[in-house]
């Protein structure tokens, strides 16, 4: 029984209490509107932006036909063609860019060493001690030492004709040679 | 060439489209001044309680109406304008709120001396109603967002617990469960600051 007055007081309580703020809630909510409201509202509305009007064609112009779009559809193509077109012819290309022909290298083609050689990195191995003998026959001047030259076979002299343009004979160059050496003797 | 000439002359010539339009445009024109008239000051109540302050309630009444007015269209649509109308100003006042922290004009003992009814009361009551109105809202704004919104509806006599549910978009057992949660809670502020005193 005490509880359930308790409840009911509980509930009831809150409602006495809260009476009061929603009394001060409905005066503010009961407040009249000021006077002329309506009117600044109206007005205000009035000189709100409107939405924009489509422009539309004459009468006489109005393309009602399908063909009639489709000769405006292209005529519009036509103008942007003929546009880019004029663009195009306007505009210069730009001129080619030299090139230096290179020479091959090669017969066969592609790239070439140009007579360049690999040199191999290698490690640097023991440095060998040279003896000392040979160092001091360096220092001194060489002697001069007898050529042994061996007897030469002796051959019939043949006759061999001059060509014109560099006067000198086809004959091998050991047979060229040899008369050298018999002179020298 | 006048522009009558113009028309006459064929190449303006003003299409029907356009005259119903206008028409059409007028008719909406027509009918939202009416919605003013007859809501305006409803919607002013609603935007006042909740910002306390009468040129920016006015501010927000414009807006609504601006916003009914490029949404005339869909105005026959609509099947409680009453309704649809305050839910428009709820939502511009509550923005407003939320944008501007700044504290409604109100909470001034003055201003609500002021502004709330005082008939046949002496200066003095007069000061102590205001100071007590004064304490009842800002123990109000104290309340949390929720139960503070049901309980700002509920002040106005004209909305009906279904008709809150509606402008709020929940459902009325929750607007109930809240009124009740707002009004503990408004209690417990109240008894909370006269203890303190």
């Amino acid at each position: 029984m005490s509880s359930t007055s308790h409840n009911s007081n509980s509930r009831i309580a809150p409602n006495l209490t809260s009476g009061s703020a929603e009394e001060t809630l409905q005066l503010i909510a009961r407040l009249p509107a000021p006077e002329g409201l309506e009117d600044r509202v109206n007005a205000g509305l009035k000189s709100a932006p409107r939405r924009g009007r489509v422009l539309q064609w004459p009468a006489s112009l109005r393309p009602t036909a399908s063909w009639m779009r489709g000769a405006a559809a292209a005529a519009v193509v036509f103008v942007v063609a003929g546009g880019g077109w004029g663009i195009y012819m306007r505009v210069q290309p730009s001129q080619p860019a030299r090139v230096i022909v290179m020479p091959h290298a090669g017969a066969g083609g592609g790239f070439s060493s140009a007579g360049a050689m690999r040199t191999p990195q290698t490690l640097n191995g023991p440095l060998v001690a040279e003896p000392v003998t040979e160092q001091i026959d360096a220092a001194q001047p060489a002697k001069a030492q007898p050529v042994q030259i061996k007897p030469l076979k002796k051959v019939p002299a043949k006759v061999v004709p001059l060509t014109r343009a560099s006067g000198k004979s086809h004959v091998n160059n050991k047979t060229a040679a040899q008369p050298a050496v018999s002179v020298a003797k | 060439m006048s522009t009558s000439q113009a028309i006459y002359a064929g190449w303006m010539e003003i299409p029907n489209s356009t005259v119903n339009d206008l028409a059409r445009t007028h008719a909406e024109e027509v009918a939202v001044a009416a919605l003013v008239t007859q809501y305006g000051g409803a919607l002013y109540r609603v935007a006042y309680s909740v910002l306390r302050n009468p040129s920016d309630a006015e501010d927000a009444v414009q807006e609504a109406f601006l916003r009914v007015l490029r949404h005339r269209d869909t105005l026959d649509e609509v099947r409680d304008q009453r309704v649809w109308l305050i839910r428009i100003v709820w939502n511009i006042v509550l923005d407003r709120k939320r944008r501007s922290k700044t504290r409604p004009e109100t909470d001034d003992v003055a201003e609500l001396a002021r502004v709330l009814p005082s008939s046949g009361l002496s200066a003095e009551q007069i000061a102590s109603a205001a100071q007590h109105h004064a304490h009842v809202l800002a123990c109000v704004e104290k309340l949390p967002a929720k139960e503070r919104e049901v309980l700002q509806l509920s002040a106005f006599e004209e909305l009906s617990s279904v008709e809150i549910s509606q402008v709020l978009g929940i459902t009325e057992s929750s607007v109930r469960s809240r009124l009740f949660r707002a009004r503990n809670l408004i209690a417990d502020l109240l008894n909370h600051a006269r203890t303190l005193k």
